[in-house]
């Protein structure tokens, strides 16, 4: 086995030529022979259904289950009456495993609406929703605050309430002095959230017992902190957890980390002595996991005539719960996207009666860029500057934060190459220049979005089997980002094979131990990985570093020679983590945390970087903004799978729609929790409200990153589409957005 | 969800003789669409439902007149919105359900629930801990002061300012449909006009039907305003969607551009399907053109109270009127 970081050997091992592999797994999903968690169905199920809070906070002062017990086929009612047994799993981002520190059913208090008090678990689905239904619960109820502006919210400052390096607030220069003395200057609030990620496939899984081992199936995108968290919960070995995962039906980090469900799930099953499956009904998933956040930005842009920047101070003020700080890193990228040289960040957590926001596609960088980029808009109409221009004059060299350069950086040629496609040149620069014979309204905005390079521990195995195929099983989760399809894809090129003689298996910790999949760094690392281990599988095959392989030859000559191997496969491990990542990032891999800070790279500094036009159309009786085309460049380094890349950019642009024009939470403060908890009422993209979309790449590999050229793309995707979107939006009717989403009645 | 009986009689005789035995609080099934939906949500608890989707009495739709339109209760609105005859000489009817829910949604729903189909206010729909008046009567009205984006502003009162949800008895109601109605008192014809109230002191009680009838048939009177009308609907999205404000338009012309017959109802905006006679009698004579048309939409919310947040929706259906009278004009023309 190897255990390599990211080693300097580039020209070694030259990568195929782009291919347009279909999809993996695209028949098994639209024919619906793919199976998700909530699919598995072993004889003797039983199923549950929580019953959750309907005060805003305070004490359960009764808990009537008896009606609720005496419904035919109800055979268990857990809550905190009961001792479960179960421990908390800690909050993710404080060396635990869960979405929130919170673990519901173990005392009688309610942090928030929509908190969990009581799993019903009954023979069947209907006696068990039966009996939910049935279940009262009286409560003493306290204060609650749920909006930022509220009375008994708290504020705290994230320096001093996250002590750590990489969470202090990023200073360069004195910002405050230079904004002052900037001839042009923007001060701007911008407001985004709460939303809610709504993937799909809904929370839920099976817990079964065999013998005193626990089996979950359940979608996820941390097969290693359900592993880890419920074996702390349950107070058992994690070898005795498997967690088996193949597809997530969608995550956008909901599914990132131990939801509280499942361990009671578990407790359950092992009373019962049956499997028991939860699958939470759509308006609990709004209470049940993480969402995004409110967040207020008050960014302040100093410029030269000319609009070269000089200054910005970015201040957010965040969303919180009571209990956890979800770390914040929205001025990662507004101190990098331009060569700012005095930047000054200042980042807050207001603490909310909510369950604790999470992480949610480009959790900072969203709302980030949709303040900056907005600004950016701002300045360019102040200096009289065309957008493009004034963001290209404004490109940064070397990183502006650490001085270091950026293992690539290719902003300039997304904006270029975009403004290209689009047109962007017959862009009139007036706000409501382009009007159609009927009154109707177009705009053009452009927006940039950067998100940070990640890379994390994998250990990938490959099995060369004496048939020729080629089984790789390696620690990632096909959430339908194609991860799959980009390693299935990297092993057939590199042994020159075909894709189908390739077998990949993720999801899976019978076979390896799982890091969290989320920060786009899923394709990278496990490539990074698979790159490792096919060196090493050539060289027990006893074949050259590079060149085709006969896989089924080269086994049995393998086996020849090494008798003590059976001769019916040949097998090759390497262990792979970021660079500067300690050797605990892998043993917290092992654990099913999530690694530390990192990678740190000791030369260079590492971001994707994409940009985003889009035309925008608003019809004059009923202004409501729809986006007729769109086009984005990224340069996320070499492209892994350019079918399944260009699929997560297009699904980019249709969250960045729903995000700039319609998504949103409701909150009544009179009641707390979320109030249009159903996709009828929490208004996603209809495919009507997606026009066209054409997706290219700078397509540039990244080998100062990494052997394999790969950066990331699934989060920096979503970054700057909303801007984008709201800068059309202002050129084509003069009015500004600062908050979002962009509705008709803020148009009319 | 409560345990409840089912029963799927074979005739309209024995679906009556059926609910009647039943007793009250029994709910006629029929594609199951807003019904099963509330059930799920614990909103409806009924003991029984009778399931009358394939009864023969309500299938069929005839719209090629020469004196009315007939459409059975139980026909798909996915069958009546692709209806050639309907979409070339009705449009209006045609759209409304065109543009209402989703495909699948109108596969499975029938035109004759889709009358009784209930509000969407969330806190209706949400349950404990929202008050709600006709939910549980005497509770209050959460909407009232609260998230009223999407709530009436026509014949709302202190009690409740739910919407009317629906799309199809706004495009009926301008175009003077009646019901043909059968229990076990025997049979009768109610115009739609008297099948919806408004809340009043009983939110509670939302349309005129007793609990043991069933609409067997929906009748419209043919017009020659039918070709110029249209079915305009404003939402969030560009489908899927309910309506944030809509218009029912249907216009004839005469010399010059002047309104001969006019018939206006709007929809989403009222407690009930909204039928608009003060619009109507402002375009009497008029030229239709684009003062008289925001003239109409004027009048038409004349009444209209706003509540927290939806008082933007008077002046979007003030347009949303005008501009389906610009759509409505253009195909009375053709
Ligand atoms: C997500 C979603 C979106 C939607 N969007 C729209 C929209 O945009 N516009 C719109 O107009 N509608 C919309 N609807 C509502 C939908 O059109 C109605 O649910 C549907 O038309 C109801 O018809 P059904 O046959 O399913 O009725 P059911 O659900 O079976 O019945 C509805 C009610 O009518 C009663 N009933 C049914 N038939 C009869 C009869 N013949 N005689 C007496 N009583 C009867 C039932 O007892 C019940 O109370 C939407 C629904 C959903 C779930």
């Amino acid at each position: 086995m190897t255990d390599t970081e990211e080693s300097g050997d580039r020209t070694a091992h030259p990568w195929p030529p782009v291919e347009r592999t279909p999809r993996v797994g695209a028949r098994e999903k639209v024919t619906g022979a793919a199976r998700y968690g909530a699919d598995h169905a072993p004889p003797g199920l039983a199923y549950a259904i929580p019953v959750v809070a309907t005060a805003g906070k305070g004490r359960i002062t009764g808990l009537d289950t008896a009606e609720a017990a005496a419904v035919p086929g109800v055979l268990l009612i857990l809550s905190h009456l009961d001792d479960l047994g179960i421990a908390p799993a800690g909050y993710v981002m404080a060396d635990g495993y869960a979405f929130q520190s919170l673990q519901p059913l173990l005392d009688d208090r309610i942090a928030y609406r929509g908190q969990p008090i009581a799993l019903v678990v009954a023979d069947t689905l209907v006696a068990a929703v039966h009996a939910a239904g049935l279940v009262r619960a009286a409560y003493d109820e306290e204060p609650f605050a749920v909006e930022l502006d509220a009375a008994g919210t708290e504020t705290v400052l994230q320096e001093e309430a996250l002590p750590l390096p990489f969470l202090a607030d990023v200073v360069v220069g004195d910002a405050d002095g230079a904004y002052e003395r900037s001839p042009l200057r923007v001060d701007a609030v911008y407001e985004t959230g709460p939303q809610h990620q709504v993937p799909m496939e809904l929370i839920g899984g099976v817990a079964e017992w065999h013998g005193d081992t626990l089996v979950v199936h359940e979608g996820t995108q941390s097969a290693g902190a359900l592993r880890g968290g419920l074996a702390r919960q349950l107070g058992i070995d994690p070898d005795r957890v498997q967690v088996i995962t193949p597809y997530v039906g969608g995550g956008f980090g909901q599914k990132n980390s131990l939801q509280p469900h499942l361990a009671p799930l578990a407790v359950a099953a092992r009373r019962l002595g049956r499997p028991v499956k939860l699958v939470l009904p759509r308006a609990h998933t709004f209470h049940a996991a993480s969402f995004r956040p409110v967040s207020r930005h008050r960014v302040r842009l100093g410029a030269d005539r000319s609009g070269r920047l000089l200054a910005a101070i970015h201040e957010v003020d965040q969303q919180a719960s009571r209990r956890d700080l979800l770390p914040a890193t929205y001025t990662e990228i507004t101190s990098r996207l331009y060569g700012i040289s005095s930047f000054r960040g200042r980042q807050r957590h207001v603490r909310t009666d909510v369950q604790t926001p999470g992480y949610m596609r480009a959790p900072f960088e969203h709302p980030a860029a949709f303040a900056l980029e907005s600004a950016l808009d701002e300045l360019a109409c102040a200096a009289g500057r065309d957008p493009v221009e004034l963001r290209l004059s404004n490109d940064a060299g070397a990183d502006p934060v650490t001085g270091k350069p950026f293992s690539s950086r290719h902003l300039a040629a997304c904006l270029r190459r975009g403004a290209e496609l689009f047109g962007w040149a017959e862009r009139p620069p007036d706000p409501g220049s382009m009007r159609e014979t009927d009154g109707t309204l177009v705009g053009w905005g452009v927006a940039a979005g950067a998100y940070p390079v990640m890379t994390v521990p994998v250990l990938a195995r490959l099995r060369a089997r004496a048939d020729g195929r080629v089984l790789a099983e390696v620690g990632g989760h096909e959430m339908g980002q194609g991860i799959t399809t980009a390693l299935a894809r990297a092993v057939a090129g590199d042994l020159g094979i075909g894709v189908d003689r390739v077998d990949v298996v993720v999801g899976d910790t019978r076979v390896v131990p799982h890091h969290l999949t989320a920060g786009a760094w899923g394709t990278n690392s496990t490539l990074l990985a698979v790159h490792a281990a096919l060196l090493e599988l050539r060289a027990r095959l006893g074949v050259p570093r590079e060149g085709p392989v006969d896989v089924a030859a080269a086994v049995a000559a393998a086996g020849r020679s090494a008798p003590e191997q059976d001769g019916a496969e040949v097998v090759a491990e390497a262990l792979t983590k970021g660079p500067g990542q300690p050797p605990e990032a892998v043993d917290r891999m092992r654990a099913g945390l999530v690694a530390p800070a990192g990678p740190e790279y000791p030369g260079h500094v590492a971001f994707s970087f994409i940009a985003h036009f889009a035309e925008v159309r608003v019809a004059p009786a009923a202004p409501r903004v729809r986006v007729s085309r769109v086009v984005s460049v990224a340069d996320c380094g070499r492209v892994a799978s350019p079918v399944t890349a260009e699929a997560q950019v297009r699904g980019a642009v249709v969250w960045g729609i729903g995000a700039a024009l319609s998504e949103h939470s409701e909150v009544d403060p009179r009641f707390g929790g979320f109030v249009n908890a159903d996709l009828a009422d929490y208004v996603i993209p209809v495919n009507a409200d997606v026009g066209r979309i054409e997706v290219a790449f700078v397509g540039e590999p990244d080998f100062t990153l990494n052997p394999t050229g790969v950066k990331t793309l699934g989060e920096v995707a979503l970054v700057g589409v909303a801007p984008a979107i709201a800068n059309a939006v202002f050129h084509a009717t003069g009015r500004r957005p600062r908050s979002l989403p962009i509705r008709v009645e803020d148009l009319l | 969800m409560r345990p409840y009986t089912y029963t799927a009689p074979a005739t309209l005789e024995e679906a009556v003789r059926a609910l009647s035995e039943a007793g009250p609080g029994t709910k006629v099934l029929a594609g199951g669409t807003t019904l099963f939906d509330l059930m799920k949500l614990d909103i409806e608890t009924p003991p029984a439902v009778v399931d009358i989707r394939a009864l023969p009495e309500l299938a069929g739709i005839d719209t090629a007149g020469p004196r009315e339109l007939t459409f059975g209760a139980g026909a798909l609105m996915a069958d009546v919105a692709a209806d050639p005859l309907l979409r070339r000489d009705y449009p209006a009817l045609a759209e409304s359900l065109a543009k209402a829910a989703s495909q699948q949604l109108r596969n499975m729903a029938t035109v004759g629930g889709n009358l009784l189909q209930r509000t969407r206010c969330t806190y209706f729909r949400g349950g404990p801990p929202f008050p709600c008046n006709k939910r549980l009567p005497g509770s209050g009205c959460a909407a009232i002061g609260g998230l009223d984006r999407g709530h009436a502003l026509l014949g709302g009162g202190d009690a409740c300012v739910a919407t009317y949800p629906g799309d199809w008895a706004v495009a009926l109601i301008a175009f003077d449909a009646v019901l043909d109605v059968t229990g076990p008192r025997g049979t009768r014809t109610l115009p739609l006009a008297g099948l919806h109230v408004e809340p009043g002191e009983r939110p509670d009680r939302e349309h005129t039907l007793a609990w043991d009838e069933i609409v067997t048939r929906i009748r419209v009177p043919v017009t020659a305003a039918g070709r110029g009308s249209t079915y305009h609907k404003v939402r969030d999205r560009e489908s899927y969607a309910f309506a944030l404000a809509s218009a029912a338009v249907a216009v004839t012309l005469g010399e010059g551009g002047a309104v001969e017959e006019c018939r206006v109802a709007v929809g989403g905006v009222a407690t009930r399907p909204w039928r608009c006679p003060s619009a109507e009698e402002e375009l009497a004579g008029a030229v239709l053109d684009r003062r008289s048309a925001r003239r109409a939409g004027a009048a038409a919310f004349a009444g209209a109270r706003a509540g927290t947040h939806n008082a933007f929706r008077i002046e979007l259906g003030i347009r949303t009127v005008a501009e389906a009278l610009r759509i409505a004009g253009e195909r009375a023309l053709r």
